[in-house]
């Protein structure tokens, strides 16, 4: 089946949720709740570094209407988390960050719960807090975790003190390298904290049934993930905890790690009712799963023609509090730094770092944006130091096909050139024509599609349709509506033929889950060979029939067509139903190619599956009297390898810039002594539908060999250039790059103005 | 203690008992079981709880619910079913608006009380830009919301062009 | 968060209820500032007083020498009232960008002065047009003007029991013109980091015969910048006068340093924007937009 030839995959088709979407009948997290529900809330540290001395909750357990209150004390004294087992339900004896669960309370209504917060007894003893990574890296700087050595971590993960975890990738002989170079470059840049911005916040609710099984109604993206840290907080086998997604109002990485799901559950058992619970926007920035803030060092050596001889790096993530996905964001980062460029000498180091404050996440491309930010805004320096265009420094130092990435990879189907030049041609990259305060700006990266198991079910219908059950969440990407396009098309149906089950974790296979740029590829290739397994299965039947041998049949419009016979799909599951009714399986792993361990060490994603590469462009101007920045036009380039569905493709480039603009211009949260300054939607400045430009986006088909029809991850890319592609355009207007983000208007006046 | 308040809500009328502090969004998510009105913010901030109150958009969210006595509410749901769109549902789903879906109900409300409060013109780009700015959509960067609201706007314009042809 | 609600049926019911509540009572029309005060506990009233039901605090009414805006008219009927939109245009360019159109459906301009926030948009032009206020209350009517009913950060003239009936604006002269700025992190949703109204009259030979500047965000009330207009008044609106104009509010202004903004900052945009207001005036009276 050539993809040129597809009828359903590759068509702007409406996503299958849509109209329930639209006329208000989806179903989300939120919206679950359960007859005679109680509702919960959790009791928050107000300080950032404290001994908990005393927590009495009598006078909370006795008010009317409260069903339960539990602490610490009342729940299993485990230690759980991702890379590095360093959290727990509840502070014990110290607490970390502003925000840190001390308790929570179940009751007859959500006022009474708040209430019964209120009644609750908390001293704090406070310690010196650290906020400053750096500052936590000094070698007599206090350890916020004095027991990390005891902590259970991945075995990849290297540990020290408050160093929760510390990568390297290193090639060739960086210091020879720097002594012979042309000329050598040196910044620095910070990155703030920013949040993921879902609108639906993270929800979920609880309830045990009489055999003692767990069933929590989760908006998280990985229900099996939830599922496994529920089993180790609750020490319990997982087949007694039951995961149900029913819809999910966007998740972008911030809702991969367990939210509220441990809470409502430990309460539903101490209260013998279910339990709900939802965060309100002051937890959500205080205490959710925010994208790091990072400390990026660059130093790259070049020649006079502006080639890249030696790039050494250095990423410091805040991880907050506790671990989070910091470590492995922290690693990530590294493939970043190196970017599409050939670096024949390279050394890069990624430091993840307790501080008392949230502990953070993996928020869409983690790290990504923050390392793009700093290298390709470098580019830009070095370019105009050496007096190159931005877009010709980097089209001499772009990687080819067949060259060797960072961690010794052979690189396949690049296309990076094709993506610069196309973004650069849709600006008008050639046509720079100097106005003042009115500037274009350029940056490129690329990213991987992550790998990661993914399996089907698939179910032929008496009236010909197909139930597509699979263990990923549909997000709001429309990337299980890119699964079923695949499906249909291989199976001869319509879209709107394919109808796709809701996640629960009792009945659906595994899935890594709705991350990392992977479902659409993943759960799509999974189609496929469900797809071939149901093919075969009717081919046999009708062969058995008719006569007909196997090998000379098809699929075509619903039917078998086996010789001059067609035989409708629906008339053979309908037959079928005596024998139990047909199914099919499909499972799909795309693992990583080999690569050369010597270059990386402690690296939890040392080499990268199906690499995509892209180009951002904008044109901006600056209002040189208040530093206000407007955009005028914003063009991306990227490589999607094959375009399931173009429309909703182009739904997820202009989501991405849309966030990524907001971390480039205006959003951050803001910690003043250990506290959040803009706890509220009102000062937490998410772009609106004004400051979001059009957004034109050029989808460049350059095939993988391992995705569906040979696409390639799409959905974290586009908000890796924003930052760099904005703080090159405002240099480009102003003569000034703004090394920190968010670039506000003030940063720019001041610095216009010559203010620090 | 609870007071009776009867609301008008979708043309139907609901006797309810209700407390003087709860919002409309709660009386509509929580008393009728209309979950189509979204929660989020809970400050006016978003705009995913938007109904129309007397035919304009308004947060659901902050508003008491007692302050409706009288005034006709509708909800995303008294605007169509899945069998049965209204234009801008439609739009919303041809155009790729759509993506997780959670500031759709409220988009689209903010988008048909503007089209309603400007009913002889054809907003530009700009307009609908600037209409929609009270609700805030992570999926999409607007885009294709645009896209939706524009389409409709222009089927109208042309509609009215037709009817006002000899 | 307890509290009754009482939906008093005339301005007098309305008032007695006040009295009788005193501090635990508050007026509530749209709601859009109190019940999120409420919601984050800053507001603790036990009694709400609906004032939505009197019909006599509603519309913009023409008067003898201008406008009475009635306590209830909503942001959007400033924004969209047909006379408004030209000598006025600087009060319909505040009141657009006061939240989204959900709040500006039914925030009104009573309950926006009567909150009595720095940052407040549409007081910043009223400001500046000179508005007066009229109250209505147990001792019967009064009218003061607007700069000195706002006294501090929440903190009004308003007596125990009144209530804001109307604000009153008068007609602006021939060859007069008004313009509304805002300086905020986004291009929407945003509470002031600095706002500017101003109202200039120019006379036949096209110097300023009458100037007004109203400063927002800036200091503990919205405030006039009193010796920048003095530096315009007589003089024709040309660069060093607009510059001088803009060096003198700058000067008055007494911003504070927030998460939204640095007081240093704050101080730059009144002076960047000051001079653009004053020439967008300049503009609107030479294109006969008054």
């Amino acid at each position: 089946m050539r993809p040129n030839q597809n009828t359903v995959a590759g068509r702007r088709l409406p996503r299958l949720d849509g109209a329930a979407k639209a006329t208000g009948r989806y179903v989300y997290g939120t919206d679950v709740t359960l007859p005679g529900t109680l509702y919960g809330k959790v009791l928050r540290s107000d300080m950032p570094h404290a001994r908990l001395t005393r927590i009495d909750v009598s006078a909370a357990r006795a008010m009317r209407g409260v069903r339960a209150v539990i602490t610490s004390a009342d729940v299993p004294q485990v230690r759980y988390g991702n890379a590095v087992k360093d959290q727990t339900v509840f502070a014990t004896d110290t607490v970390r960050f502003v925000g840190h669960p001390l308790a929570a309370v179940a009751a007859d209504t959500l006022e009474i719960a708040e209430q019964a917060l209120s009644a609750i007894a908390v001293e704090l003893e406070p310690l010196p807090p650290l906020f400053d990574p750096e500052a936590a890296l000094a070698p007599d700087a206090p350890l916020l975790h004095p027991d990390w050595q005891d902590y259970v971590a991945l075995p990849v993960i290297a540990r020290e003190g408050n160093i929760a975890g510390r990568s390297r990738m290193r090639h060739g002989d960086v210091e020879a390298a720097f002594a012979q170079a042309h000329r050598v470059y040196e910044h620095r840049f910070t990155t703030a904290l920013q949040h993921a911005g879902y609108t639906e916040p993270r929800a979920a609710s609880a309830a045990w049934d009489s055999t003692g099984v767990l069933t929590v109604w989760s908006n998280g993206q990985l229900p099996f993930e939830v599922q496994a840290t529920l089993a180790d907080i609750l020490e319990l086998p997982v087949s007694r905890i039951r995961v149900v997604v029913p819809g999910i109002g966007g998740g972008f990485g911030g809702k991969l790690r367990i939210g509220v799901e441990h809470f409502a559950a430990l309460l539903a058992r101490q209260s013998g009712r279910p339990v709900k619970m939802i965060t309100t926007s002051e937890e959500e920035l205080i205490a959710a799963h925010p994208r790091q803030a990072a400390i990026i060092t660059v130093k790259t050596a070049v020649s006079a023609d502006g080639r890249i001889l030696a790039r050494q790096g250095r990423v410091v993530v805040d991880c907050g509090a506790c671990s989070g996905s910091g470590p492995g964001t922290g690693a990530v980062a590294l493939q970043c730094l190196v970017g599409p460029y050939r670096t024949p000498n390279l050394l890069m180091e990624s430091l993840a770092v307790y501080t008392n404050k949230v502990p953070s996440g993996s928020f869409r491309a983690p790290s990504g944006p923050m390392a793009n930010f700093a290298v390709e805004s470098q580019m830009d320096i070095i370019a105009k130091d050496l007096g190159i265009d931005p877009l010709e420094i980097r089209l001499r130092n772009i990687v080819r096909e067949g060259d060797l990435g960072p961690a010794g990879e052979v690189l396949k189907d690049v296309s990076i050139e094709e993506c610069l030049r196309r973004a650069a041609d849709a600006i008008g990259w050639h046509d720079r024509a100097a106005e003042p305060g009115r500037g274009k700006g350029i940056a490129c990266s690329w990213w991987m599609t992550t790998g990661g198991s993914s399996a089907v079910f698939i179910k032929l219908n008496g009236d010909g349709t197909v139930a597509l059950t699979s263990g990923a969440v549909e997000l709001g990407t429309g990337a299980l509506t890119g699964a079923a396009q695949i499906l249909a098309e291989e199976l001869s149906l319509d879209l709107e033929d394919v109808r796709v089950a809701t996640v629960d974790t009792l009945h659906v296979p595994y899935d890594y889950g709705a991350q990392g740029s992977r479902t659409a590829f993943s759960v799509g290739n999974a189609c496929r060979a469900a797809a071939a397994d149901l093919r075969q299965q009717l081919f046999a039947l009708v062969a058995a029939q008719h006569g007909v041998p196997a090998e000379e049949m098809m699929l075509r419009d619903k039917c078998v067509v086996a010789g001059d016979k067609r035989i409708p799909l629906a008339d053979i599951a309908r037959q079928q139903y005596t024998g139990g009714g047909l199914v099919a399986r499909g499972t799909a792993l795309n693992p990583p190619p080999a690569y050369d361990p010597a270059r990386v060490e402690n690296h939890p994603l040392p080499v990268w599956n199906t690499p995509s590469f892209h180009a951002h462009a904008a044109d901006v101007s600056v209002d040189t009297e208040t530093g206000e920045v407007t955009i005028n036009r914003y063009v991306v380039a990227q490589d999607v390898g094959y375009a399931i569905n173009p429309t909703y493709i182009e739904g997820q480039i202009e989501g991405g810039v849309s966030q990524g603009l907001g971390q480039a211009l205006s959003e951050e949260i803001v910690y003043q002594d250990g506290r959040v300054l803009n706890a509220n939607l009102t000062d937490y400045k998410m772009p609106t539908s004004l400051d979001v430009p059009p957004i034109e986006s050029i989808l460049v088909e350059c095939p993988s060999a391992a995705g569906p029809y040979g696409a390639k991850g799409v959905g974290e890319p586009p908000c890796i250039e924003p930052p760099a592609t904005i703080a090159n355009a405002v240099a480009a207007a102003t003569g000034l790059w703004i090394t920190s983000l968010p670039i506000t208007a003030e940063k720019i006046l001041l610095r216009l103005k010559g203010e620090p | 203690m609870r007071n009776p308040l009867t609301l008008t809500i979708n043309g139907e009328q609901h006797d309810l008992l209700i407390e003087p502090h709860w919002t409309l969004l709660h009386v509509l998510r929580g008393q009728i079981g209309l979950a189509g009105s979204k929660e989020n913010c809970l400050e006016a901030e978003c705009g995913v709880c938007t109904v129309l109150l007397d035919g304009k958009a308004v947060n659901s969210c902050i508003l008491l619910a007692s302050l409706c006595a009288g005034r006709s509410i509708v909800t995303i749901e008294g605007l169509g079913d899945p069998e049965h769109l209204h234009p801008l549902q439609a739009a919303f789903v041809k155009h790729g608006a759509v993506q997780c879906g959670y500031c759709i109900p409220g988009m689209i409300l903010t988008a048909k009380s503007y089209l309603d409060e400007h009913p002889d013109r054809m907003p530009s780009r700009d307009e609908i830009r600037e209409a929609i700015s009270g609700t805030l959509c992570r999926c999409t960067g607007y885009q294709k919301i645009i896209d939706a609201i524009a389409a409709v706007a222009a089927e109208r314009a042309g509609k009215g062009a037709q009817e006002d042809a000899p | 968060m307890s509290f009754q609600v009482h939906h008093p049926q005339s301005v007098a019911d309305a008032i007695a209820l006040s009295q009788q509540f005193g501090d635990a009572g508050r007026f509530i029309a749209g709601g859009t500032d109190l019940v999120i005060q409420i919601n984050r506990k800053r507001q603790t009233p036990a009694h709400l007083i609906d004032l939505n039901r009197l019909d006599e605090l509603a519309g913009i009414a023409q008067t003898p020498d201008g406008f009475a805006i009635g306590a209830l008219a909503t942001h959007k009927a400033v924004e969209r009232h047909p006379p408004f939109q030209d000598a006025l245009r600087g009060l319909v360019e505040a009141a657009r960008v006061v939240g989204g159109h959900q709040v500006r459906n039914i925030a009104t301009v009573g309950g926006n002065i009567a909150n009595a926030s720095p940052a407040a948009d549409v007081v910043v032009p009223l400001l500046a047009l000179d508005a007066r206020v009229s109250l209505v209350g147990p001792r019967g009517a009064r009218t003061l003007a607007l700069g000195d009913f706002l006294l501090g950060p929440g903190r009004t003239a308003r007596e125990a029991g009144e209530l804001i009936d109307c604000i009153h604006i008068a007609r602006l002269p021939q060859r007069s013109a008004t313009a509304f700025l805002k300086a905020g992190r986004r291009k929407a949703m945003e509470i002031s980091v600095v706002c500017v109204a101003a109202r200039l009259t120019l006379d036949d030979e096209g110097r300023c015969a009458a100037a007004s500047l109203a400063l927002g965000a800036v200091g503990a009330t919205a405030m006039r910048a009193g010796e920048a207009e003095k530096a315009l008044v007589g003089r024709v609106p040309d660069d060093a006068a607009l510059r001088d104009a803009a060096q003198a509010a700058a000067a008055a202004c007494n911003p504070i340093s927030d998460v939204r903004a640095s007081a240093r900052y704050r101080r730059l945009l009144v002076e960047a924007l000051v001079p653009r207001a004053l020439r967008i005036c300049v503009t609107r009276i030479r294109e006969g937009r008054t």
